[in-house]
């Protein structure tokens, strides 16, 4: 999910993305950057990314992430159920009205 | 279908990979260094923050494939590439395996074509083999049909959508000056019908190609060829076989073939031509001569319709029992189970055999693989101490094994190969279907499944065992190697004395069957089948008539007798162990006998010299001679069976005897006794002599008796001679079935001789492999326990008592093993009862020899270890540890 909703903004590729989740997280996720690939490989089977070999900015061949338009659909649509489940936790931890 | 695809994009997907991981750790130990950290500490930080790498790749990599093709593809690399560096341990074991699986795959392969192998014929279990049943002895007696017979039950039944007769005969083929013998089948017109087999080309025989005068042919694929040129037009030409014209109807496919067996017929002859002449066959009812072959109706089982032709048997014997008087019931049976009954209890015994073979030889390879497993205890640990899991180390082993046993197989298949080809080459094997015995489709599936199987049966032991290391300890154990676990031992050593126990049940069922052959050999057959050379020549009946028969065969005798190295020379049919009988009923004179209740024995028609060229001993009396011609006083001898059934004490010569055989010249003329001669073994050496009597030629003439002649030296150079001299007087008479009178002798007991000799070779592989396995297994231990030993002798052992404790250990488990064989070989060797000939099954001599033999096997495989262990330098050893 963050992999998708951080390549919605704009292709990336490996070390780029896991550089941005960090940040974006205010390193709060200390995760092994190594397993951002087991990840992105069952994004890659499931299409709903695509990968291509290209020229980073720094001249470096770098294999950029794209997403693809199954891809964001299935964001939409992840996003809006997460939603939905956060609603519904919040209304049961809140402290009753009645 | 889309990770099939995977797999192969997979390499390319796996390098993207790893090029991207590794460009990973370099871009981010590259902005490391640009904040101000050393190039190593830099390179180390990266590599720690990304994690295992290798893990990772795996993880990602199992995202596209299933993760078990691939370790398994990884498990197979890694075993072909441990069997290559074991080199040693892979040859033994792969032969072993090799031996094992070929042999059984090569037994499997003679059992499936022959016995297994449906019919080559549409719905082929409802074919089903008829004749009546022969009560006028005690036993189960089959007897052909004559043709009335054979119409009747063939209009009457209820049970099958058709009943077809064959029968055989031999027919002279004119193609230019020449003539050709050839093997026919003469049959009712819905032979192929029944069959259920169309013509290639032209049509089926019709219905009233059975009345006189409408003699028709078809041709086999064969002859199409090879004496027509594969014409296409050739359906509605008219052949000369002998005297008559026969239409051409059709030509059957090329794998056509009944009856099924040798020698396979040119050419079938519609039954018209039995229907020919003033006294023709198909109107005689006591002329049993026909096989018969029905295509039961579906839905109809085998007893109701043995029952529905028993029933019509039963009317026929009531209304005409002068023929048909003892004839009260059908015989039927499933046509293969009929075609390959004989062979069963044979090829039982050889699978049997092989299958323990296989076991021994898994058994053997089982041992190796412990025994070498132990050794690499060690980087199993260290396997398993780095995190391989316990399934994986299992799996592992087990792969190994399989491909192992797998390699075996390919080469066993390579192996069952030549021996098939070998041993039906040695020892030709008159049994129907064998001629297509080849490694085929279902014999392939075979090893692959045995090959598997075995691999896991003798790989799972070693395992298992193997799963229960503990890293720690068995590092501790693998690298100083100390003696196994005891555990291993008893395992091991199970597998041994298992090994010695079957290879004795092998050792002693062989010796059972060589003792019964060699007394059936030692069998006196009641006549000398040495250097004595047989051939037929296709004289026509019709050509000539019964003076010039006589004459043909007496000109021909004298001029055969006269050529160089030929002792003597006469003719007779039928020839002993030939496969053919005949039998003729007679009356005694002075004893009143009903008519339908004739006694009946095997006859033979002699010429004179006959008795001395067989070399058949004269009892009493005199032999037939030249003054025994067609117009001399009617005479016969017999045998002495013949002489005690019918005479007791009396004195058999002068004795009047009337017999059925008439050949239209002598019609059932009243014959005097001139002789008695020893008895033959007529149908098999292991049946007891049975009563027999001969007629001389000139008083019973009969179509081409078989022209024996004995030599003094190699008869081979005979054969072109006897050409000649039958070519020079009429070059229109075929020589056929020529053959040394040995060579019936010797087909008579190929079945037993193929058996006997390929399960001793089988219990001599079984020896061999039982030894390898003993040997080996001292050998480890010597190995294991060198330290052992190497601290005893510099204590002061003796060398013999080291000598003499590794050879008690071996005939320990030789020991064992021969306890345990003895009780199994008791038990089993009561089913061998059925195939031995003067030979008991628990015969002392083959238990106690075969014991003694795998005894000393036993000794002489521990004596090299015991040997080796004892020349151990205590000093060498020791530093080595």
């Amino acid at each position: 999910m963050m992999i998708l909703r951080s390549l919605m903004r704009e292709p990336m590729h490996g070390y780029a993305l896991v550089q941005y989740i960090k940040q974006r997280s205010n390193d709060l996720l200390q995760i092994e950057e190594g397993s951002l690939y087991p990840a992105l490989q069952r994004l890659l089977r499931e299409r709903l990314v695509k990968a291509e070999w290209k020229i980073s900015p720094s001249n470096r061949r770098v294999r950029t992430y794209q997403i693809t338009s199954a891809g964001k659909k299935y964001v939409e649509r992840e996003v809006s159920s997460f939603k939905r489940m956060v609603e519904g936790i919040t209304l049961v931890l809140s402290p009753s009205e009645s | 279908m889309k990770w099939l695809k995977n797999v192969f994009r997979r390499k390319r997907m796996y390098r993207d990979l790893s090029e991207e991981i590794q460009q990973h750790i370099l871009e981010k130990t590259e902005s490391l260094v640009d904040q101000g950290m050393s190039r190593a500490d830099a390179e180390y930080c990266a590599r720690r923050d990304f994690g295992n790498v290798t893990g990772i790749e795996e993880r990602s990599r199992e995202a596209w494939v299933w993760p078990i093709v691939d370790s398994l593809c990884g498990d197979i690399r890694y075993a072909l590439r441990q069997l290559r560096k074991n080199y040693g341990f892979a040859t033994t074991a792969i032969l072993t395996l090799a031996i094992g699986i070929g042999a059984t795959t090569a037994i499997f392969s003679l059992v499936n074509t022959v016995l297994l192998r449906p019919l080559p014929f549409p719905k082929p279990n409802r074919l089903t083999w008829i004749k009546q049943q022969d009560h006028s002895l005690p036993g189960v007696i089959p007897a052909s049909l004559s043709y009335p017979d054979y119409f009747d039950w063939r209009a009457l039944n209820h049970s099958f959508a058709g009943i077809a007769s064959y029968t055989g005969r031999t027919v002279a083929l004119e193609s230019g000056a020449e003539a050709r013998h050839l093997d026919a089948t003469v049959v009712s017109t819905n032979f192929f019908d029944v069959l259920g087999t169309a013509p290639m080309l032209g049509r089926d025989f019709r219905p009233d190609e059975e009345k006189p005068g409408n003699r028709a042919v078809m041709l086999s694929y064969s002859l199409w060829q090879s004496a027509f040129g594969s014409a296409r037009d050739i359906t509605s030409r008219t052949i000369r076989l002998g005297d008559h014209d026969y239409v051409i109807v059709g030509v059957m496919p090329k794998d056509f073939q009944f009856p099924i067996g040798s020698p396979a017929p040119a050419l079938w002859i519609s039954l018209s031509e039995d229907a020919d002449g003033k006294d023709p066959r198909t109107a005689e009812r006591g002329f049993d001569c026909l096989d018969v072959i029905g295509r039961l109706k579906p839905g109809v089982i085998l007893e109701q319709a043995k029952a529905d032709l028993s029933l019509i048997a039963g009317n026929l014997a009531r209304r005409y029992p002068d023929s048909n008087k003892w004839f009260t019931s059908a015989m039927l049976e499933p046509e293969l189970q009929r075609l390959t009954g004989d062979v069963k209890p044979a090829f039982r015994l050889l699978f049997a055999a092989v299958m323990l073979m296989l076991l021994i030889a898994c058994a053997n390879v089982g041992s190796l693989l412990m025994a070498r497993s132990s050794g690499r205890s060690a980087e199993l640990a260290v396997r398993a101490s780095i995190g391989a899991s316990r399934a994986a180390i299992v799996r592992q082993l087990l792969v190994e094994s399989v491909v192992l046993s797998v390699c075996g197989g390919i080469a066993g298949v390579v192996l069952s190969l030549g021996l098939l080809n070998g041993a039906l080459h040695l020892m030709p094997l008159s049994i129907p279907r064998v001629e297509n015995v080849t490694i085929d489709g279902p014999a392939l599936l075979f090893v692959t499944a045995v090959s598997v199987v075995t691999g896991l049966l003798f790989g799972v032991l070693p395992a298992w065992r193997m799963s229960q290391l503990r890293p720690s300890q068995a590092m501790r154990e693998g690298f100083r190697s100390v003696a196994g676990g005891r555990e291993q031992h008893r395992a091991h050593n199970g597998l041994v004395v298992a090994q010695t126990a079957i290879s004795l049940v092998l050792l002693v069922s062989s010796g059972l069957l060589i003792r019964s052959f060699v007394r059936i050999q030692s069998v006196d057959p009641g006549f000398d089948p040495e250097h004595v050379w047989t051939a037929r020549v296709e004289l026509l009946f019709d050509k000539l008539n019964h003076d010039q028969h006589v004459q043909f065969y007496n000109r021909l005798l004298e001029r055969v007798s006269r050529m160089p190295g030929v002792q003597s020379a006469s003719a007779g049919w039928p020839l002993p162990l030939s496969d053919s009988i005949a039998t003729v009923s007679f009356n005694i004179r002075g004893r009143a006998i009903a008519k339908g209740d004739e006694p009946s024995e095997s006859v033979a028609v002699v010429m004179a010299g006959y008795f001395e060229t067989m070399r058949i001993p004269l009892i009493s009396g005199r032999r037939f001679g030249p003054q025994d011609g067609a117009k001399a006083m009617p005479v016969m001898m017999i045998n002495q069976a013949f002489a005690r059934k019918y005479f007791g004490d009396e004195n058999p010569l002068g004795k009047q005897i009337q017999v059925e055989l008439g050949d239209g010249v002598i019609n059932r003329p009243v014959r005097e006794v001139i002789g008695v001669v020893g008895d033959v073994k007529a149908k098999s050496l292991l049946a007891g002599a049975a009563p027999q009597y001969y007629l001389p030629y000139a008083q019973a003439v009969i179509t081409n008796p078989f022209i024996t002649i004995r030599t003094s030296g190699n008869p081979a150079i005979l054969h072109g001679a006897l050409r000649a001299a039958v070519h020079e007087m009429d070059p229109t008479v075929p020589v056929y079935q020529v053959s040394t009178l040995d060579a019936y002798v010797s087909k008579s007991v190929a079945m037993i001789r193929f058996q006997t000799v390929l399960l001793s070779g089988f219990a001599a592989v079984a020896l061999l492999l039982a030894g390898i396995g003993l040997y080996s297994l001292l050998s480890y231990m010597v190995v294991q326990r060198s330290r052992e030993i190497g601290v005893r002798i510099a204590l002061g052992a003796q060398r013999t008592d080291v000598l003499r404790m590794i050879l008690y250990r071996g005939s320990r488990l030789t020991c064992a093993g021969l306890g345990a064989g003895l009780v199994i070989s008791a038990i089993t060797t009561g089913f061998l009862s059925g195939m031995l000939y003067g030979v008991r099954p628990y015969d002392l001599i083959s238990f106690a020899g075969m014991a003694g033999v795998l005894l000393v096997a036993g000794l002489l495989a521990s004596s090299i270890p015991a040997y080796r262990a004892a020349q151990l330098d205590p000093i060498e050893t020791l530093r080595q540890q």
